[in-house]
């Protein structure tokens, strides 16, 4: 069964006065296995927040459909096992951190004596234990996202989506949400993410979709999507092109970078040793050769620019 | 849904909206006791100070009929799409809640929060004139066609609030409400003796739009016994058509008229609501 299933969705906004009509969210087809940590990649205005807010019942869709733990979205069984973290969370911020949790909890109908013991669980872990009576409009922005956070794992929902969940954090801050994404890993949960730090989402995510313009581009485990292509720096006394001939064949693409330098991607770790053997064969002085696993970086930053081409 | 009334109650009572009113109310609080001030100042006859009881009485209503209106709207015509574009609503709607508990909810939380306002401030005037001596449980009485007030316009300006930002919201109901109350007090008199069709429709269209005037006669007629002369007798002369359309009596049917005016806005707010994005 899939945590998340959208099929074909689509969301069209269209302005009230006039306008053109903007596609957020172009046939949008995702599958996110149950029990992944799942990270949702695109750039600024690729239609994520959008359609994670199709997927908690908060926006309706123009066309298709989305599952969510197996219900519809936004039907009331599957809003009970969801955690959510808005992109742009504004809390009421006359109650205090404990208040606040109280009144999720209650909404959540969770039975008195598991909330008291939840919230002094969720504030431990998000850090916040020592300010559990503060009034959330006395906490820093990024004090206000840990109590999201809290607020969305408060539950134990199966299922928690974080939309931008580290936007306002500071590296600690980061590390700890990176600590609570294991810890709902651990017990069997999946969570839905989506960051622009592609560095955590490395860290974090066992797979990753890359959307664009509301469509996905990419989408796979971080293991498929990323050893497969290695690229390695090569620095030689001086670059022949006699050399960048002979590595080329033996790499799927060469480029010069200078007169001492190129980079060469081979399909894996593997060839490596063979490309070093045909750069000396050609005659190629080689005075270095730096292997470089290709980064998520990388990947978004080739396939999105790719794309926009 | 007792989370979101809880949660209408505790905002309402840190607006300012409620201690704004209640300052003016303990204001105008002071003039109902005048009529006491009055006598013991000049003197005086009994007949004049039970005049300046129910003058004090009548005054006081309205006053409380403006003012829970008022509160009513300025805590409805921000619930809706005021809180959704703050993103109050975005981290309350993914709870495994309905749209309509959340509607309704914060309806009755409003509808509570202006309700016991109104009743506090009647109980506060009934306690003045007791305590000089004039009980006048009219006002008792009359308590639950006031509190129509409040509910027939927090459910209005609640209803717009679904689709209009918090200030449009309630400038529409308050344009209203001055159109009811602009065609009762001004368009009717001159209807009455100038026949113009154009004006005839215009106060019937704004009757319909807001039963404003409705509401107003049926509290009039709790308090009819303590009308001092002047106030809504019938003038002896004219004709009996034209009378009757200055002062139409009340009928059965106008009761059925603001509860199902009450009703479609409620319902109309919440599909509204039910249909609409929350982003
Ligand atoms: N309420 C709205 N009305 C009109 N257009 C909208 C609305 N919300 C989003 N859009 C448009 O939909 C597109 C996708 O927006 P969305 O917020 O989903 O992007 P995103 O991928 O979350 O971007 P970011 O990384 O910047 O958060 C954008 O072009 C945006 O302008
Ligand atoms: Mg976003």
């Amino acid at each position: 069964m899939w945590a998340i299933e959208t099929r074909n969705l689509r969301k069209v906004y269209r302005p009230l006065f006039g306008g053109n009509p903007i596609t957020a969210v172009d046939n949008l087809n995702l599958q996110v296995p149950a029990g992944t940590v799942f990270g949702f990649l695109g750039p600024n205005g690729a239609g994520k927040t959008t359609t994670i807010q199709i997927l908690i019942g908060n926006v309706y869709p123009t066309a298709g459909e989305a599952f969510v733990l197996g219900h519809r979205a936004g039907a009331l069984a599957a809003k009970r096992k969801l955690g959510f973290l808005p992109e742009k969370f504004q809390f009421h911020d006359f109650l205090t951190a404990e208040e606040f949790l109280r009144m999720h909890g209650r909404l959540a109908k969770m039975d008195r004596t598991t909330l008291q013991r939840r919230i002094d669980e969720v504030l431990e872990l998000v850090g916040l234990a020592e300010r559990r009576t503060s009034k959330i409009r006395e906490f820093s922005k990024g004090m206000q996202q840990r109590v999201g956070l809290a607020q969305a794992i408060l539950h134990d929902p199966d299922l928690v989506i974080l939309d931008e969940p580290t936007s306002a954090l500071d590296p600690l801050g980061r590390r700890r949400v990176r600590e609570v994404v294991q810890y709902l890993k651990e017990r069997g949960k999946t969570v839905f993410l989506n960051s622009h730090l592609l560095s955590e989402v490395e860290r974090s995510c066992d797979q990753v979709a890359i959307i664009n313009k509301g469509r996905v581009i990419v989408q796979g485990t971080l293991d498929e999507l990323l050893v497969n292509r290695s690229v390695v720096r090569v620095e030689l006394r001086r670059v022949e092109p006699c050399v960048l001939e002979a590595a080329a064949k033996v790499a799927q693409k060469v480029h010069p970078v200078d007169e001492r330098c190129f980079t060469a991607e081979v399909a894996s770790e593997d060839d490596i040793p063979e490309l070093a053997r045909a750069i000396l064969d050609a005659g190629g002085a080689l005075i270095g050769l730096q292997a470089h696993r290709e980064t998520l970086e990388d990947l978004f930053i080739q396939t999105v620019e790719a794309e926009g081409r | 849904m007792g989370v979101i009334i809880a949660l209408t109650l505790k905002e309402a009572m840190r607006r300012r909206a409620f201690l704004g009113t209640l300052i003016i109310l303990v204001t105008l609080y002071g003039l109902s006791f005048l009529p006491r001030a009055f006598k013991e100042a000049f003197g005086g006859d009994e007949r004049q100070f039970e005049l300046g009881v129910n003058i004090a009485v009548l005054f006081g209503i309205d006053a409380i009929k403006f003012f829970s209106a008022v509160l009513a709207i300025l805590l409805s015509a921000g619930a809706i799409t005021a809180e959704i574009e703050r993103g109050y609503l975005a981290a309350i709607l993914p709870r495994p809640l309905y749209r309509w508990e959340l509607y309704l909810g914060k309806w009755l939380g409003v509808m509570l929060f202006s309700a016991a306002n109104a009743t506090l401030w009647t109980a506060m005037l009934w306690a003045s004139v007791a305590l000089q001596g004039e009980p006048r449980v009219e006002m008792w009485r009359a308590l639950p066609y006031v509190l129509l007030y409040p509910i027939l316009y927090g459910t209005l300006a609640l209803a717009l609030s679904s689709f209009l930002g918090a200030s449009i919201a309630s400038m529409f109901t308050v344009a209203l409400g001055a159109f009811a109350y602009f065609s009762d007090h001004f368009l009717r008199p001159i209807a009455a003796f100038f026949d113009v069709r154009l004006l005839q429709q215009m106060i019937w269209l704004s009757e319909w739009a807001l039963p404003m005037a409705t509401l107003k006669r049926l509290v009039q007629i709790q308090v009819d016994t303590i009308l001092p002369p002047g106030f809504g007798e019938r003038p002896r002369f004219g004709r009996p058509d034209v009378l009757e359309f200055l002062n139409p009596p009340v009928q059965p049917l106008d009761l059925a008229y603001v509860a199902l005016y009450i009703l479609v806005a409620l319902t109309v707010g919440l599909v509204i609501f039910w249909r609409r994005d929350v982003q």
